[in-house]
């Protein structure tokens, strides 16, 4: 059964004096548990396209349905309601929050979701545990490698159970090790946690990783490929 | 976690809210030290007013004070002194009389107004025999003594122990002379004062001007605390329903006038102050909110709504303000507390500030109510300083903002 659905989904920018049409009518669904990479040239629309799978931006025309509820025509606070409680976001310059430690930064999406205390310190420490950064819980994200706060990003996205996670370009400021370890470790949490993760990228490390490669250009699908899985 | 957050966010650019809690603390503390000053030296001016000449309440014959006519006297002075000391609030009160005469030496003459006062008595009511500078106060081996100010004894070319002749016009409106000796000159905090008042034994006086020996022209009184001044004014009116009773206000309007406009003006002139900082808050806040746009974005991507990322700049912009402002008022608390112990002395200004009738010692004075007033301007300051920063916060798109847009 499919998490998300999208129909007709088209996105056309007027900010300038000739339109561009960023998304031009996709049409798309994720199962629950998917690892799809979204690929394409610069400028395809593979950032668009997150945008709109996140409640981000809105689309110029046609539906993002996720578990019946169509977010392209959600406003104000219920959208970020929605947001809170169904998609976890990865950026790619990790974006933590960096006057609080790392614990806190995961702590606090189970804030804004009013979470009980302990409930939150449990999820805190499994997530922390199972990202291999149990030992840097109380450090600011600046004293942190990039690999690490990514790493961390990764247990803030996760620790809202969220029906879906969206990472734009996640692995693209880090190192090939860095790189390795975050794809091991966000495999095991797809895996263990049953969540849907949607990659925008140009990595051919995390193509290879990925159980579904959709291939943009100039706003279309131009190809939806299943893969095998890397051993 | 939204304070703890606020908090840190306020520390992130060290500099830049160092700077801004400097300026609110230095903008704070010299408008409540100026305040302090300006308030200290009414405050003294109305003890001044009150200790040397009014009284809390005066009591005289209707029309007396138009031009101190001795017709316009209280002949049972002395029962009605009884009654006023019985009455509850009065903490002391003595009877004197006075006239306007003239004053003559060797050397000079001057017009003056002479007291005719019972020494122990008016040591209750008055801080006269405080201000002598040189001299005694009416030394009880000694008749005929008279104490004058500094300025009037300059004019008059005269020092302790010299003559000065008072020529005076009495009851039945012959006119009548009298040689005093100078036994103390003083000097008060008000030149005119210094000018124009001379003190002599009223026993002394009563019968140069064929007065009965009750017989007086005014009565001071003083009360327990200025609270009482209302109510002990009210109280003597009705009990002396003949005489005029009048508190220290009606008596010296222009003092009043200036109190009540100094404290006003000190409020707006530490509010014209805070208005002036708050640009400087606003514009610090709004560098923290597009510095951090990319983070605002990504909080609003993950969950906070904008309400709470309102809250959050609105906190952030009052625990920069409030730490000024603490950093502010606890200086001026020290500086006030020192310096009203301690007095700032301006006595190379003294001949400006006593032609006013200000002392040229200067003791602030600030009380708690004031600073609870400015602690509420600075969070409504603060608060107002926070919504543009805020509102700008929230006004941005997450996926421009995240693009750093």
């Amino acid at each position: 059964m499919s998490v998300i659905q999208v129909n007709q989904l088209t996105k056309t920018y007027n900010e300038t004096m000739v339109p561009v049409t960023a998304l031009d009518h996709v049409n798309l669904s994720f199962a629950r548990g998917e690892f799809t990479a979204i690929v394409g040239p610069s400028g395809c629309g593979k950032t668009t396209l997150l945008n709109m799978l996140g409640g981000l931006d809105k689309p110029s025309a046609g539906h993002v349905m996720i578990e019946g509820q169509d977010i392209a025509v959600m406003e104000g606070g219920a959208l970020v309601d929605f947001r809170l409680h169904n998609i976890g976001f990865i950026f790619q310059s990790y974006n933590l929050i960096p006057v609080l430690t790392v614990k806190e930064n995961v702590e606090f999406i189970m804030d804004l979701q009013n979470k009980p205390r302990a409930e939150s310190d449990a999820r805190v420490s499994y997530l922390l545990d199972a990202m291999g950064i149990a030992d840097k819980i109380n450090l600011r994200p600046k004293y942190l490698s990039g690999g690490q706060q990514q790493r961390v990003a990764v247990a803030r996205a996760l620790a809202s159970k969220p029906k879906f996670i969206l990472a734009d370009e996640p692995t693209a400021n880090l190192d090939s090790k860095s790189t390795e370890t975050l794809l091991e470790l966000m495999a095991n949490l797809n895996e263990k946690e049953q969540v849907t993760f949607i990659f925008s990228t140009h990595d051919q490390r995390v193509i290879d990783k990925a159980h579904r490669i959709i291939v943009l250009e100039d706003g279309r699908v131009i190809s939806d490929t299943a893969q095998t899985k890397s051993a | 976690m939204l304070i703890q957050i606020a908090w840190r966010n306020v520390w992130r650019n060290r500099t830049r809210s160092l700077v801004i809690v400097a300026a609110i603390a230095l903008g704070l503390w010299a408008g409540i030290f100026s305040d302090a000053f300006m308030l200290g030296m009414t405050e003294q001016q109305v003890y001044n007013t009150i200790h040397t000449e009014t009284g809390h309440v005066q009591i005289n014959k209707p029309a007396f004070l138009v031009n101190h006519d001795l017709q316009l006297r209280m002949d049972n002075a002395d029962s009605v002194l009884v009654g006023v000391r019985k009455t509850p609030g009065v903490k002391a009160a003595a009877a004197r009389i006075q006239l306007m005469a003239m004053a003559s030496t060797a050397a000079n003459s001057a017009g003056i107004m002479v007291n005719g006062i019972d020494p122990d008595s008016q040591r209750s009511v008055s801080d006269l025999e405080k201000l002598l500078m040189e001299g005694a106060y009416f030394p009880s081996d000694r008749s005929n003594r008279i104490l004058i100010g500094k300025q009037l004894a300059e004019k008059l070319k005269v020092r302790l122990n010299s003559r000065i002749v008072l020529t005076l016009q009495t009851a039945a409106g012959d006119i009548t002379y009298s040689s005093f000796k100078v036994s103390g000159i003083f000097q008060s905090f008000d030149s005119e004062f210094d000018k124009q008042m001379v003190f002599v034994r009223k026993s002394e006086l009563q019968p140069l001007l064929q007065l009965p020996q009750e017989s007086a022209s005014v009565i001071t009184v003083l009360t327990n605390s200025l609270e009482d001044v209302d109510a002990v004014e009210q109280a003597l009116q009705r009990q002396l329903p003949n005489l005029q009773v009048q508190n220290w206000k009606k008596l010296s309007p222009m003092v009043e006038v200036t109190v009540s406009t100094i404290m006003q003006f000190s409020l707006v002139f530490v509010g014209i102050i805070l208005f002036a900082l708050a640009f400087g808050i606003v514009n610090v806040m709004l560098m923290s909110v597009l510095d951090r746009t990319r983070e605002i974005g990504m909080l609003m991507s993950i969950g906070m709504r904008p309400a709470r990322v309102f809250r959050m700049i609105l906190l952030e912009t009052i625990f920069l303000s409030f730490t000024g402002a603490i950093i502010g008022v606890s200086l001026s608390a020290v500086s006030v507390a020192y310096f009203g112990k301690t007095g700032i002395n301006l006595s190379s200004m003294s001949a400006g500030f006593n032609a006013v009738g200000f002392s040229s010692i200067v003791y602030p004075s600030l009380g708690l109510d004031f600073y609870a007033n400015i602690t509420l301007m600075v969070v409504v300051i603060a608060l107002l300083a926070g919504v543009f920063p805020a509102r700008r916060a929230i006004k941005m798109q997450p996926a421009d903002a995240l693009r750093g847009e």
